[in-house]
């Protein structure tokens, strides 16, 4: 049984790692992805150019701005009081303008209200929703520095950014990549190594040997989980290299959850080749199954519950939304074997599911008639 | 391989009636198509059994079930009183396109399937090394699969079905795109593995392959008709064909082919490249009868010979109601003025890439309405020939001059004088058959108006009428190679280039392609053909046979054959295998080889010396010869005899 499931495994090996192309596929590109994809995916507001037109020009509001040169949010442009600031905006070198009126200083020091004024270019409804928040907490939280004097408002949110201190969106994305590549790859030298048995029909020598079904598939899916194991020790190498990730706590769980997801999407694409017997087709069907749904319906990006209600339900059948969830944990909140074994036993059951499909589709070893 | 012999001598022992595959009223239905109705037979250790049959006959579903990978719809299937399912550990499976990892290297391939069939490593690897280097392999064994030639992917694919010692071995059409040398050396092999005791059930498209077997059956839409030896068969017929040498082949032929349908006396007439075989019942009847619609021909030379296994094939279809079509070409440009002028002529013609001289100074002239064959063995430097003769590849030397142009032979206006149908790529497989004709027909410039009559041609000289939305990749080989072909002469080029346009097309199609061929040569179309199956070759006007990039022989079939000058004498004998071994002690090995039960030798002294020497050394190692006689010595024979002489003098193909 062993010797037969090697034999299966080396020579898929053997394919995988003589084919250069493929190769680069699996292990290489993931890496790229994470890369790109972090730094161009960025949902939150980062370097914002802001003019602030500073007319009061008193050691207050120079803290005041300050306050917002600090943030990671922002980029403040000095804006010469004796020109519009519209213009900032018109001209598109900045996103929102800050006006700080004459007397400001004055004001706070009397602790009587003083209003600044903030233009936001509502082009983009989203970002400029998040400009006014970013740009409120910053008000506030000066106000709080000032030592919050009478007339603050008595309630003031504490905010505090947890997880990810710096607000690096990148923290929170790369792992998000990491889990788009390993989602897709693996399977898809998976579906196109089960394909081209078929295609080449080498599957017909296969059949005659009387190697079982179960011995041949999980010979195939142990190569697959190999390569996607070395394509998440590649991955993390990046992550904590370039991004500065550690391990949270105890990455146990994340090392069974790794074995097992790659288990799973071995079983996705060996299952889409068995079923569909050209390559071409079994390419198409595993990046629309691992892209689509792992990039958009698994909270990779998008959080689940902004997923409207009649479709959340679907994102609970994605694999992927499970093992994102463990990795991020893993890497940023630590909550470790209580919080996410959940998690681990829904990879193995759809993992297991795949595997039972697939099985069932190869489980004749017979040409089908 | 003592104890081997031994073992199934014991099998075949008179009382034990255990045969090595049975089957009994086997059916196989795809939904509504019966691909297997019916069949029944038996093969003994140490036979080998040829399947012949058109395409679509039913004989890949057959071995499929025998190789326990398809389930019967009902029926008997066995290899030794087992299911054939469950007796899957001893049998060897050679598909059509050999089953190997094209990216694993020879080594791997079979150390692969060894463990899938639990073999143990040491074996596997004393297996392969005795294997390959039986086959002249061994140096090969870190090539990866895909980079070798058909013999030596054919070879590799025997290796990796010999490795788990099985009993009976299933190949199905193994020679398809082999070289000739390749394929003889590979039924060698056979008939000394059959000699082993090992059962080899057979499928070929190729007869001449056929007379190699003990026993065949001709399968046709799922049933066998015919069953016996190759002789049987052969005599079974009841016919004697003649062969006859005339002037105007062309008349000829069309007179004659019209008495097929008339009172019986001629019931085939087949035209080769120098010669009409006609088959009749009486011979004097036939004589007279082809003396009488020949008026004008000065006392046609005619000979009298025994049928081929051809013919007996072509008869037994014709009984059973398939007949081969060849519509009228709806030709509207005819090159008949241009007739005997040069439309190919190559002086000097060669190419290196780099140090390794592909091609080395052949002269070739073809004329229009000439059909000339380009024979050689793989990495004789055919293809790169034919590539150069057509324009595609620039020669490093010599002049060429194609359609009338010597320059510019790749502008549109020679482009459309030239056909060109490749053995590799021929058409899309995710095209319809009517979309590559459109397609085909657009990028030669069939005009318009022409367009529609020309498609329908193709589609009823491939017999796909009313099926042309398929789509071309689910066709068999066959029908693909018959629309390559159609779409290749739609826009009646001039000058015609076929690269094995044959290859893995059943005999009765192979009848209509070369009648088609001919047809066209009538017309006064020029062709160069290449092909590996020289019992074709016949059909061509000249030949030409290349060896290691140069042009070794050249004439008229009849006048290779003389040139050569060899004899070929047939041996009944006790023990072919032990014979032969004797012989190619003193004898090159490829001068003997076996025929089913008979022992070919090909010797170059007068046949009575032969005949003598032969018999002499048989005789003192105590092997008797019944009979001795005279074959026709085949264009094969000659073709292997000017090869392995070329090779003796040091010149060879590199196999890498």
């Amino acid at each position: 049984m062993f010797r037969r499931i090697f034999a299966q495994a080396r020579k898929e090996l053997t394919q995988i790692f003589r084919d250069h192309l493929a190769l680069l596929l699996a292990l290489v590109l993931p890496l790229f992805l994470i890369l790109l994809m972090s730094n161009a995916l960025s949902l939150t507001v980062n370097d914002m150019p802001i003019a602030v037109q500073d007319i009061d020009s008193t050691s207050a509001s120079r803290s005041y701005i300050d306050a917002f040169r600090a943030s990671n949010t922002f980029r403040v442009i000095s804006w010469p009081a004796d020109r519009q600031p519209q213009e900032a905006l018109r001209s598109g070198q900045a996103r929102a303008a800050l006006i700080i009126p004459e007397h400001f200083g004055r004001d706070l020091a009397r602790g009587t209200q003083s209003d600044v004024q903030l233009l936001i270019d509502a082009a983009d409804a989203n970002t400029a929703k998040q400009v006014n928040g970013y740009a409120s907490q910053i008000t506030r939280a000066y106000q709080q520095q000032l030592g919050g004097g009478a007339t603050a408002a008595l309630i003031t949110p504490q905010i505090r950014l947890w997880f990810n201190p710096g607000r690096d969106a990148r923290k929170f994305y790369a792992p998000g990549i990491f889990v788009l590549g390993i989602s897709m790859f693996p399977p898809l030298l998976a579906c196109l190594a089960m394909a081209k048995e078929g295609e080449q029909k080498t599957i017909l020598q296969v059949y005659v040997s009387s190697i079982s079904a179960h011995e041949f598939l999980l010979g195939k899916i142990l190569a697959i989980m190999i390569v996607a194991m070395l394509e998440w020790v590649l991955s993390m190498a990046l992550l904590f290299a370039v991004f500065g990730l550690r391990f949270a706590g105890d990455p146990t769980i994340f090392i069974v959850a790794t074995v097992l997801y790659a288990f799973c999407v071995a079983c996705f694409g060996t299952l889409v080749g068995a079923a569909i017997p050209s390559q071409a087709a079994a390419i198409q069907a595993v990046s629309m199954g691992g892209f689509l749904l792992v990039f958009l319906l698994s909270g990779l990006i998008y959080p689940v519950r902004n997923i409207p209600g009649g479709l959340r339900w679907i994102s609970g059948l994605v694999w992927g939304s499970y093992y994102i969830k463990i990795v991020r944990d893993a890497l940023l909140q630590s909550g470790g074997w209580p919080a996410m074994y959940f998690n681990l036993i829904m990879i193995g059951v759809i993992g297991g599911v795949f595997y039972f499909l697939a099985w069932r589709a190869m489980r004749r070893m017979q040409v089908n008639a | 391989m003592g104890t081997v012999v031994e073992e199934t001598r014991a099998f075949s022992s008179p009382g034990d009636a255990r045969a090595s595959v049975r089957l009994v009223d086997l059916w196989k239905k795809y939904g509504e198509t019966e691909a297997v109705r019916g069949v029944s037979l038996e093969v003994q250790p140490g036979e080998i059994f040829g399947l012949i049959g058109p395409d679509g006959a039913g004989k890949t579903s057959t071995f499929q079930i025998l190789a326990g990978v398809m389930p019967a719809t009902s029926g008997v299937a066995e290899i030794f009183e087992k299911p054939s399912r469950e007796a899957r550990s001893m049998v060897g499976y050679l598909t059509q396109a050999f089953s190997l990892y094209p990216d694993l290297t020879v080594s791997e391939n079979i150390r692969y399937i060894g463990d899938l069939r639990r073999v143990a490593p040491k074996e596997i690897l004393r297996r392969s090394h005795q294997y390959l280097s039986m086959f002249d392999m061994d140096r090969f064994a870190g090539r990866l699969a895909g980079k070798l030639s058909g013999g030596m992917k054919q070879k590799l694919a025997l290796v990796a079905a010999l490795v788990a010692q099985p009993r009976v071995l299933l190949l199905d059409e193994p020679t398809t795109g082999v070289d000739p040398v390749s394929r003889r050396e590979f039924w060698d092999t056979l008939a000394h593995l059959a000699d082993d005791g090992l059962t080899i059930v057979v499928a070929t498209p190729y007869l001449d392959e056929a007379e190699r077997c003990h026993r065949v059956a001709l399968m046709h839409l799922g049933q066998i008709h015919k069953m016996g030896t190759p002789s049987e068969l052969r005599n079974g017929l009841g016919m004697k064909r003649l062969e006859l040498r005339t002037e105007n082949l062309g008349e000829a032929e069309d007179k004659l082919s019209g008495e097929e349908n008339g009172d019986g006396v001629i019931s085939d007439v087949q035209r080769f490249g120098d010669r009409l075989d006609v088959m009749v019942r009486d011979v004097d009847l036939g004589k007279k009868k082809i003396i009488d619609d020949l008026p004008g021909a000065p006392s046609p030379d005619i000979r009298v010979a025994e049928p081929t296994l051809e013919n007996t094939f072509v008869a037994t279809l014709r009984s059973l109601g398939q007949e081969t079509r060849t519509p009228a070409f709806p030709g509207e440009h005819p090159h008949k003025d241009l007739r005997g002028q040069v439309a190919i002529h190559a002086r000097r013609l060669t190419k290196k890439f780099g140090n390794f001289v592909a091609v080395n100074g052949i002269d070739i002239q073809v004329q229009y309405g000439e059909i000339y064959g380009l024979l050689g063995a793989n990495g004789a430097g055919k293809t790169t020939a034919i590539k150069m003769l057509c324009g595609l590849l620039e020669p490093t030397l010599g002049d060429m001059t194609l359609a009338g142009e010597s320059a510019n032979l790749r502008s549109p206006a020679v482009r459309e004088k030239i056909g060109y149908m490749s053995q590799k790529f021929s058409l899309y497989d995710d095209l319809s058959i009517d979309e590559n004709l459109d397609f085909f027909g657009g990028i030669y410039g069939v005009p318009q108006a022409e367009l529609a009559e020309k498609k329908a041609w193709v589609l009823e000289f491939s017999g796909l009428a009313g099926k042309e939305t398929l789509i071309t990749g689910t066709l068999p080989g066959g029908w693909k190679q018959r629309v390559a072909f159609g779409a290749a002469i739609m826009h009646e080029p001039g000058v015609l280039f076929l690269d094995e346009p044959t290859s893995g097309v059943d005999p009765l199609a192979r009848r209509s392609f070369w009648r088609m061929i001919n047809k066209l040569a009538d017309m006064g179309t020029a062709i160069l053909v290449t092909t590996h199956y020289l019992e074709e070759a016949e059909q061509c006007n000249r030949l030409g046979f290349m060896v290691a990039g140069e042009l070794v022989t050249e004439g008229t079939p009849s006048g290779v054959k003389k040139q050569q000058g060899g004899h070929l004498l047939e041996f009944v004998v006790d023990n072919p295998q032990k014979a032969a071994d004797l012989l190619k002690q003193t004898m090159d090995r490829w001068r003997v080889s076996i025929f089913g039960y008979r022992l070919h030798v090909i010797i170059d002294e007068d046949a009575e010396t032969g005949k003598r020497d032969v018999i002499a050394q048989l005789s003192k190692a105590g092997i008797h010869v019944h009979d001795v006689r005279e074959e026709a010595y085949s264009l094969e024979d000659v073709f292997i005899a000017v090869v392995e002489k070329a090779r003796a003098r040091g010149q060879f193909a590199e196999e890498d």
